[in-house]
């Protein structure tokens, strides 16, 4: 408290009545129902903070391993052993991170956070690269979903139930413990499923480029022949036509137009092999690169 | 072989971006429904502003009904927004849902200076309030109550001023007393740097006009005996 005030002559002001006493701690009617609505935002912060930590962790791990398939070279049901053996790692670490989410983007949660998940997008990319790269087709989202939940079965250890007691949530989890224990998934939404798809084309372009170049032929089934085993070059035509022809979200069309932009120029890019190798495939000298820059880094994040 | 694209796979996922956009169009029907009452509400509201507390027995009543027909209108928006995922569409109608949520909180205040607490105003829309995470339904959230309260605070503020002005200084004390109580308790809260950090950061010039106010008032012994005691002590 500083001094008294006082009036405009300067002279001390008198008060009326004694004075007040000193200050009340912040303490008044309305302080418990703050105390109660700080509680639920601190406990949506924390889990916020929670999800976005592991989300990050499962794009990298998902990067890396979109990385490891683009060292692969065919279309082939049986991957290289090293390459199948890091995906493997990866795969399994994704799924320790899954299965600590799973609890918190359960019901209502999952839209909640869906901005914070963008992990799952890259994960689906990764998937439905690696299954393209197996059976040179496009995993269906019914596909995927067995395979996600799988992945968060596996990462539930019996450690996690340690984990679970965190202790932010005690009664509020309480109840829905039972149920979680039995089957937490970790669904895809279809904007999940849709942008990787999306991002899919751009791995399948690059995939397409370097292996054209490095072996001389242009991926596709079977005997990996020019003719008759579909090749890349048509699954890629196939992929764009599917997104022209799906009507634009209302949610998301500017998202939308531009990975759309990005799948057509894709599309090209592999066309334009596909040209290259039927005028002139067989003049090229092995292990010649064409130039990859400058296309291909609106896909990265 | 099979083929690089199950011919199923079109069809599927095209009527579900279809039903997304019907959805996204009816709520768009509702929400403009509910703007349309929330700011008639309001503009009946900021009449408070040049009417005396003397006549505000004819006034209220048409906000109570203006407030009447928003909560319809949300019982209308709450039925058809609980078939889908909540935090899917939320952001189509969280603003105007906070608005409409001011207009209530102010309009019980100004009738019976009383604040409604987050409970009390889910029931009188009767939606739900919190839920658990397994059901996925309407509901009001906590951020949305509490932005509402930063803007009746706002308004209130206002008020304060023009009572003055309209010679109510027993109502400018107590708009005062309301404010810092709510105030103290906003300074309770964790925030993140977030839309409520920004919005809960403006109170303080609020508090700071209401202050002002109650100031000049006491300077003059302007003060109503009644509110006496709650003198402001100069800071």
């Amino acid at each position: 408290m500083s001094g008294f005030k006082r009036d405009w002559n300067g002279n001390a002001k008198k008060r009326d009545g004694p004075k007040p006493p000193a200050k009340k701690v912040v303490q008044n009617q309305f302080t418990p129902m703050f105390e109660t609505l700080r509680d639920e935002l601190d406990q949506h912060h924390d889990r916020r903070e929670r999800i976005i930590k592991a989300s990050r962790d499962i794009t990298a791990l998902s990067k890396k391993i979109i990385f490891a398939l683009q060292r692969i070279r065919k279309i082939d049901e049986e991957l290289p052993k090293n390459i199948q053996a890091e995906i493997d790692t990866r795969l399994a670490d994704i799924s320790k991170l899954l299965a600590t989410i799973a609890p918190e983007i359960q019901g209502i949660n999952r839209y909640r956070y869906a901005r914070s998940l963008m992990c799952l997008e890259e994960l689906v990319e990764a998937l439905t690269f690696l299954h393209y790269l197996k059976t040179q087709t496009l995993i269906t989202p019914e596909q995927l979903t067995p395979i996600m939940e799988d992945l968060v079965r596996k990462g539930i250890t019996p450690s996690e139930d340690v984990a679970m007691t965190d202790a932010s949530e005690p009664a509020a989890a309480a109840p829905e413990q039972p149920l979680e224990k039995e089957t937490p998934k970790v669904s895809l939404t279809q904007d999940d499923y849709l942008y990787g798809v999306f991002d899919l084309t751009g791995e399948m372009m690059r995939f397409a480029t370097t292996s054209t170049a490095l072996t001389g032929t242009m991926a596709g089934g079977g005997a990996g022949g020019d003719e008759q085993p579909r090749t890349i070059v048509e699954d890629m035509h196939e992929l764009g036509s599917f997104f022209e022809m799906l009507p634009v979200g209302q949610g998301n069309r500017f998202q939308w137009e531009k990975k759309l932009e990005v799948t057509r120029q894709s599309v090209q890019k592999v066309e334009r092999l596909g040209y290259d190798r039927t005028i002139r495939g067989s003049e090229r000298p092995k292990g010649w690169i064409p130039d990859l820059s400058g296309g291909d880094q609106a896909e990265e994040e | 072989m099979p083929p690089m694209i199950d011919p199923s796979l079109f069809d599927q996922i095209k009527s579900k971006i279809e039903e997304d956009t019907t959805v996204r169009k009816e709520l768009e029907q509702i929400v403009d429904e509910l703007h349309q009452h929330v700011s008639f509400t309001q503009g009946l509201l900021s009449k408070i502003h040049s009417t005396p507390r003397s006549k505000y027995a004819t006034l209220l009543p048409q906000v109570e009904e203006g407030i009447k027909s928003q909560v319809a209108t949300v019982g209308k928006l709450s039925a058809f927004a609980s078939q889908y995922p909540y935090y899917k569409y939320n952001h189509k109608w969280t603003r105007p849902l906070q608005d409409s949520l001011s207009t209530c909180l102010l309009f019980t205040w100004l009738s019976t200076h009383t604040l409604l607490t987050p409970l009390q105003l889910a029931t009188y829309y009767s939606v739900p309030l919190n839920l658990t995470a397994q059901d996925d339904a309407f509901h009001i959230t906590t951020e949305e109550y509490l932005l509402a309260l930063v803007s009746i605070i706002d308004d209130l503020s206002r008020l304060a001023m023009n009572s003055v002005t309209l010679g109510d200084t027993a109502l400018a004390v107590e708009i005062s007393a309301f404010i810092r109580d709510l105030h103290a308790g906003f300074q309770v809260l964790n925030l993140k740097n977030d839309i409520l950090r920004k919005r809960v950061d403006s109170i303080k010039y609020a508090v700071k006009k209401v202050e002002d106010v109650v100031y000049d008032l006491s300077l003059r012994g302007l003060i109503p005996a009644a509110g006496a005691e709650d003198e402001k002590k100069g800071e």
